[in-house]
């Protein structure tokens, strides 16, 4: 065994709470304080590993540090495919990153040359969810899941490929949670805290598996982690800080019948961190020694807040090695190298210890084939156990492992675009923007700079995009509608033509998604090597040896590092490179796009859960008192300003659990023989389950349960619906099957087998007898007294239950639906029961009942919202916050427009129309939508953008006046009027005051 | 976490005569699109003895800002000699670039500005009154120092509030406050905009 400290692995003297190796095996992460904010570094791994390279100075040792963490991070942890890296810290978030390919190698601005970061690693989400600090994170094996625990007691499972989605929050610890650790067969998550005890939660349904205290009784003050482990081979979960006889334990607590009759003992101090080896073990075959098979064994290292370090053998009673006053104070983290023979520890103390174990000390590791034979023998065939190349040949058994190929395929299809994008790019040598090189643009810069006056004369400069971030969320569709020239069309096709889909597909791993189309579409490819430029530049200006000259765009040097990151990335994923040419892309693209739609059908529940009645209540508006209150306000509108969707991503959560069961599989059945002829639409229909948990709202806290078949009345089988209200039960029994459930604040309603729709009052009051549908129901939902059935036949109802009416009688969503591939990705029914539909093509149309007519209210492609910039008629502070269904279903789209405007300089006067005619636009589309609040937002817009530029007489005005009955508008008007009378010159005030009475 | 990051500041002919207009190529870069613009100055700093010689050259909005990497150039007339102390004309003195959103100040990029007579016998012999038609202003631009600051990115809750129960006025108008500023940011240097960690971003 060899022993190292590298002293240059350090936070600057500050204390490193976690390490991490990543899988590749090449580089680690360390995450602690750092000067005045939590830091995370990535290391270079070789330096550690060979000496020669550690004095090798071209060698670079700091790969990147990111100092965005506002306090001290306790836990960073790579994701197992090593493409991501999350750390939590105590400012009670969770970050995950990202590696940026497209900028090379750049220095922080202002400090000096040799704090350069080699890699650009991009925090590509924040995960806000726990009210204290993080302490541990966990990928979840095949990185489904994330995993993450806090002082606030819970534990929240994240939904790693869709980011930042919950899953669960475990609830039941009455203690800070200071570790986690994954079952490696993926089957339970453990859980250690302050409260003297270890739980196992399942993660079929996250509910707890056991709770284990005894081991615990004894322990008294506290460690600040309590990292522990699970055996690779499953069967052992080790425990940090135990007790046993008084003295500090490591318990050992077995998978069968969760005992603990073993532990490791012999630290004086707390168990911090239990760390088990990646590889299992067999003794090592000497030469000469007979051929007899001798049982796997594994190898767990034992850190401790003594200061010593332990490492064990389970076939050995004891210790291999201790390693005593290893640092100054306690150890915090321990990391396994992926081949198992090395280990990185840190410590409070600031510093970092490398062990290095030969074969002859540990044992001849299993290959990854025969590890998973052991799990398969032990275990049967289970998603979390293969290993990928087996998956996708696999044959499948369950409904997990279907989902996981399709992601797979997915992933692969997604691999290989991007390759082909980014070969693409690098073919198409264009440092130019517009047709411009980056130089030229430097040169006329001042020139060419756009800079305008606000309202109240200062300067106002618009700065020129000169990249756009390679976080992958793209603006659906954004160029189909603008007329493009110059070189820009190729490359910005070739390189965007794949990510204009993604958004389509609501489950693509895509952190941001559709919701977030606001970021820059520049000429990805054709700025890229302008970026590179620019770094070059700032290396220049920080008085650093500049090799080569700024003016170079794009020598081969510069774009190399890139390359070989994304061959390796897709070796790794065992993808086939894409082909470099442009028109390789098209195809790849309409295949993903079948793919998803493939997807979509699978998945009926997924998409369809999108909307909820609680999108409209408008908390931001209501003075509260209560200042807890106000925080939930704080954070909401906090979500608001970051995501399109606010209502929807902060507060409904909705919490389905995909157990899916073989019932599942006769859904099908059941609805062929139930239908009316199949009419040619044909939307997907909830199967039925066991049982699913619905929550409605979380203030007043609100849910429904659902048991289906729990109880059989002489041979008949009897389906339970629970419905919990602050506190207040009620459940009622029904004959069929339950498939889907929605509730409002005024109603809940459930639709059975059989077509049936029952109606309840929240109290649990039958509102109607069961309601025939006229086919089996695909969604449904709730809003106030409102309840909307969208049927399997695409036909839609809405009846207000409490004044016993029919709002819309069962109109067909034909007419929206023409084209065959479109699908409805989000249904939302407001206040005043007006359905929307969102479509997959990015258009959104309302049912305007008295019209009868399907109105269009908002289209993601519509050119007038890209051209619109009404920036300046914003009220500083107001920019988004308007919220209700428009700018539900409009998402963030409004923001795009503004840089299409800047982007393709269209002529002022033009902008001018279209601003207008899209201010319009809105407004009567909120009218329709008959949100009072919308349509004042969009018509004080409007009337502030016609007093700003003052194009002649505003005929459009007259037009859009609120309807008499709209006593909001009104009030509104008069406020307007008030304000805007006395304005001098070019206001329209006569006609305003005409109309207002 | 800093929705913004400065990626370079380039200076613009320097050196340059002292009248000649102080020129800027900042770069930066957005990693989520800002509701509101950047508000960026340009503080010329007249003498190291008084904060009262402090002269905004210039402040400019700048947006509307996307994700991705931005640049602009940013130029301000030269300082007001008339301001200046004659004593602190020629020598070393500091020019301050400053970046504010809603109000709150997130970087700060000092210079290190000498100015010095063109010719050796103006610099042995300086005239009594200063005379700037003949100082050459030097920028330090290799050495920018550099003070980043944590501060509330998200509007708050009272911000909201405030703009709800406001009339829908026409107030465009963010006052132009400035805080009168001084030296080149070491952290400690500033007492009013110590670097804190406690902002709260939920």
């Amino acid at each position: 065994m060899k022993l190292l400290k590298p002293t240059w692995v350090n936070h600057n003297g500050k204390p490193i709470f976690s390490v991490d190796i990543h899988p590749d095996g090449t580089k680690f992460a360390t995450g602690g304080q750092g000067q005045d904010s939590g830091k995370v570094v990535i290391w270079n791994m070789s330096p550690v590993l060979q000496e020669d390279d550690e004095k090798d100075e071209n060698i670079p040792k700091m790969l990147c540090q990111m100092d965005n963490h506002l306090a001290c991070v306790n836990c960073v942890r790579w994701s197992n495919s090593g493409m991501y890296l999350a750390s939590g810290g105590d400012d009670k978030l969770i970050m995950v990153w990202k590696r940026a390919t497209y900028i090379g190698p750049s220095t922080v601005f202002g400090s000096s040359g040799k704090l350069a970061n080699v890699e650009q690693w991009r925090c590509v989400s924040i995960l806000r969810s726990h009210s204290g600090d993080v302490m541990d994170v966990a990928w979840s094996p095949h990185d489904a899941w994330l995993a993450s625990c806090s002082v606030d007691n819970t534990v929240v499972i994240w939904n790693a490929v869709k980011f930042p989605e919950i899953l669960a929050t475990l609830r039941g610890h009455s203690g800070l949670v200071k570790g986690l650790t994954w079952d490696p067969v993926g089957k339970y998550i453990a859980s250690q805290a302050d409260d003297r005890s270890l739980k196992v939660w399942r993660t079929l349904d996250w509910q707890l598996e056991t709770s284990i205290t005894k081991p615990f009784d004894e322990c008294g003050g506290t460690t600040h982690v309590l990292r522990l482990s699970w055996s690779p081979d499953g069967h052992y979960l080790v425990s940090a800080h135990a007790m046993n006889n008084s003295g500090p334990t490591a318990q050992i607590i077995e998978r069968e019948g969760w005992k603990t009759n073993m532990d490791f003992v012999g630290h004086r101090k707390a168990v911090t961190v239990v760390k088990f080896n990646p590889k299992i073990f067999k003794k090592k075959q000497k030469n000469g020694s007979s051929a007899k098979p001798s049982c796997p064994y594994c190898c767990c290292a034992v850190g401790s807040k003594d200061r010593s370090l332990s490492v064990w053998l389970t076939c050995l009673k004891r210790p291999l090695v201790v390693i005593h006053e290893l640092f100054d104070k306690s150890i915090m983290d321990i990391s396994w190298t992926l081949n198992g023979l090395g280990i990185l520890v840190c410590s409070m103390d600031g510093s970092v210890a490398f062990l290095d174990f030969s074969q002859d000390e540990l044992g001849d590791p299993l290959s990854e084939e025969e590890k998973s034979r052991i799990h398969q023998s032990t275990y049967g065939k289970s998603l979390a156990i293969m290993t990928e190349a087996q998956l996708s040949t696999a044959v499948i058994e369950n409904p997990e492992m279907l989902k996981y190929q399709r992601r797979q395929q997915q992933q692969q299809l997604d691999q290989k675009s991007t390759t082909a994008r980014e070969t693409g790019s690098t073919a198409s040598v264009a440092g130019v923007v517009n047709g411009e090189s980056l130089e030229d643009i430097r040169k006329n810069l001042l020139k060419k700079q756009v800079e305008t006056r606000t309202a109240d004369g200062r300067r106002r400069i618009t700065p020129l995009c000169i990249a756009q971030l390679d976080t992958g969320d793209f603006s659906t569709a954004f160029f189909n509608s603008i007329p493009l020239s110059g070189s820009l069309v190729g490359t910005m096709l070739s390189s965007q033509s794949s990510p204009q889909l993604l958004p389509l597909d609501s489950s693509t791993p895509n952190s941001f998604g559709a919701s977030k189309p606001s970021i820059e579409p520049v000429a990805a490819a054709g700025t890229r090597p302008a970026g590179d430029s620019v770094s070059k530049d700032s290396v220049n200006a920080t008085s650093t040896p500049a090799a080569s000259s700024p003016s170079v765009l794009t020598t081969p040097s510069k774009i190399e590092p890139m390359k070989a990151f994304d061959s390796r990335f897709t070796e790794r994923s065992k993808a086939t490179p894409g082909a470099p040419a442009l028109t390789s892309v098209t195809p790849t693209a309409v295949e993903r796009l079948k793919e998803q739609n493939l997807v979509k059908e699978l998945r009926p529940r997924d998409l369809l859960e999108s909307s909820s009645d609680s999108d409209e209540k408008v908390p931001v508006t209501k003075p509260s008192s209560l200042s807890k209150r106000k925080l939930e306000l704080e954070v909401e509108t906090v979500e608001k300003k970051k995501k399109g969707r606010p209502r929807k991503d902060s507060r409904l959560m909705p919490v389905s659990l995909s157990v899916q069961s073989p019932a599942a599989l006769t859904a099908e059945k059941d609805t062929m023989c139930l239908s009316v002829p199949a009419p040619a639409l044909k939307l997907p229909m909830p199967g039925p389950q066991r049982a699913f948990t619905l929550q409605v709202s979380s203030d007043p806290s609100m849910y429904i349960e659902v048991e289906n078949e729990v109880t059989a009345v002489g041979g008949v089988k009897l389906s339970r619906l629970k419905c919990n209200r602050e506190g207040k039960e009620w459940e009622t029994v029904l004959t069929s099957r339950i498939l889907t459930a929605a509730g409002s604040c005024d109603v809940v309603c459930v639709a059975c087998e059989k077509r049936m729709l029952s109606v309840f009052s929240t109290c649990g009051r039958r509102l109607l007898p069961p309601i025939l549908l006229p086919s089996p129901i695909s969604t449904l939902h709730c809003t106030g007294s409102y309840v909307m059935a969208l049927t399997a036949a695409a036909t839609l109802s809405v009846w207000d239950v409490h004044r016993q009416v029919v709002v819309v009688k069962e109109e067909s969503l034909h007419s929206i639906l023409a084209g065959s591939d479109m699908t409805v990705s989000q249904i939302l029914l407001t206040q005043h029961g007006i359905p929307v539909m969102n479509l997959s093509d990015g258009k959104a149309y309302c049912f305007n009942p008295s019209l009868s007519t399907w109105n269009l209210v908002s289209d993601k492609q519509d050119s007038l919202a890209q051209c619109a910039d009404f920036r300046s008629s914003l009220p500083p502070q107001d920019a988004m916050l308007c919220s209700g269904p428009l700018a539900i279903v409009q998402g963030r789209a409004t923001t795009s427009g503004r840089q299409a405007a800047r982007l393709f300089s269209v002529p002022h006067v033009v902008q001018q129309e279209t601003t207008l005619a899209y201010l319009e636009s809105q407004v009567a589309a909120a009218l329709t939508l008959q949100s009072s609040h919308e349509y004042r937002h969009w018509l004080l817009l409007y009337a502030r953008y016609l007093v700003n530029e003052a194009p002649p007489a505003p005929e459009g005005l007259a037009c859009c006046l609120a309807p008499p009955h709209d006593p909001p508008a009104q009030l509104f008007l008069q406020e307007f009027s008030a304000t805007y009378a006395p304005s001098p010159g070019g206001a329209p005030t006569p006609c305003w005051s005409a109309e207002s009475k | 976490m800093a929705k913004v990051s400065v990626l370079n500041v380039a200076v613009l002919e320097n050196p340059s005569p002292f009248h000649s207009p102080f020129r800027f190529e900042i770069s930066f870069e957005c990693s989520e699109a800002l509701a509101d613009d950047l508000e960026w100055k340009i503080i010329y700093v007249g003498s190291a003895e008084s904060e009262e010689f402090d002269q905004i050259l210039d402040s400019v909005l700048v947006g509307p800002v996307p994700a991705g990497r931005h640049m602009f150039i940013f130029q301000a007339d030269a300082p007001n000699p008339s301001l200046i102390p004659e004593t602190d004309a020629v020598g070393v003195t500091v020019v301050l670039i400053t970046c504010t959103y809603h109000g709150q100040e997130f970087i700060r990029v000092g210079y290190y500005v000498n100015n010095e007579y063109l010719t050796p016998e103006l610099r042995e012999h300086p005239p009594l009154k200063p005379d700037f038609s003949q100082l050459q202003r030097n920028i330090l631009a290799s050495n920018p120092r550099v003070t980043r600051f944590h501060i509330n990115w998200d509007n708050t809750t009272d911000r909201l509030e405030a703009v709800e129960n406001q009339a829908p006025a026409l107030g465009c108008g963010a006052a132009l406050s400035c805080t009168p500023v001084k030296g080149l940011g070491l952290p400690g240097c500033i007492p009013g905009l110590l670097p804190e960690n406690s902002m709260d971003c939920i």
